[in-house]
């Protein structure tokens, strides 16, 4: 596989495929961190793999609250996990969006159509922002 | 974005790529599977902590069941694997003298690590355990 090196003269195209490297290599440490933590936190025996899994992938105490896990309050529920979450999910959105973007611009090529779909691509990453935001900090309606 | 020649989507197929069109194609399948997983979820979530609507609960019978997650599974490990590869070929191009024996080697760090746990869960799903 050839590597995907940026397009020549846009510096927006080149820090985007900078920021899908880095960030790439920066959400492995931040769910390795993650699980750690729950580990040294306590998690270590009362985690099974699934619930291991599901806080390596998101860290809010509501994502592992199934699993059986007495007192997930005072060490797993505070703000800084809604913050690392919501940090996670940014992240992980751009990383996301950015490559169906450049999936779709592999794909479409009527110009029309290529504005529509990327304006399709950036209203779903608002969204889903929003959307994660609301759950994170519980702001519900 | 390639300029200027544009090869047809069918055509683009029958390129033969061998394992390096394999690893593009399955980075790309599982980047965009990891994408619809998320999205899907935190719309999920969303509906239903916020609004409290049934589109939840049909989304999350979907992502719950044990094949999305075996395939969950698959895009996440390889996506990450091959991420991984590809950011250290990008960063020290020396090493693609040695691409080929990388590929290799990621499909041999790839196989056990996705085949145990998604064994583990097909054998629990076809008996009955979790659903």
């Amino acid at each position: 596989m050839r590597s995907r090196y940026p397009a020549q003269g846009s510096a927006l195209e080149y820090y985007l495929w900078l920021f899908t490297r880095l960030s790439g290599v920066l959400m492995l440490f931040i769910g390795a961190f993650g699980i750690v933590y729950a580990n040294l936190a306590g998690g270590r025996t009362l985690m099974d793999m699934p619930t291991q899994y599901r806080w390596a992938f998101f860290p809010i105490y509501w994502h592992v609250q199934n699993s059986d896990i007495p007192d997930v309050f005072p060490a797993w529920s505070n703000s800084f996990w809604q913050v690392y979450g919501m940090v996670f999910l940014f992240v992980a959105a751009v990383h996301g969006f950015n490559g169906l973007r450049i999936v779709v611009e592999d794909y479409v090529h009527r110009p029309f159509l290529l504005i529509f779909a990327k304006g399709l691509i950036f209203v779903l990453f608002l969204f889903t922002l929003i959307a994660s935001a609301v759950i994170v900090f519980e702001l519900f309606l | 974005m390639f300029q200027g020649r544009h090869v047809g989507y069918l055509e683009g197929l029958r390129y033969k790529g061998r394992e390096n069109m394999l690893a593009w194609a399955l980075h790309r399948i599982t980047g965009l599977g990891i994408l619809f997983f998320v999205g899907t979820h935190v719309i999920a979530a969303f509906f239903l902590n916020a609004i409290g609507d049934t589109i939840s609960t049909a989304l999350t019978v979907l992502y719950e069941s044990t094949l999305t997650q075996i395939f969950v599974y698959f895009c996440v490990l390889y996506h990450a694997l091959n991420g991984l590869r590809l950011i250290v070929e990008d960063f020290w191009p020396p090493l693609l003298r040695y691409h080929r024996e990388l590929l290799w080697f990621q499909w041999l760090v790839f196989l056990p690590i996705f085949g145990l746990p998604a064994f583990l869960m097909l054998t629990s799903f076809l008996s009955g355990g979790a659903h």
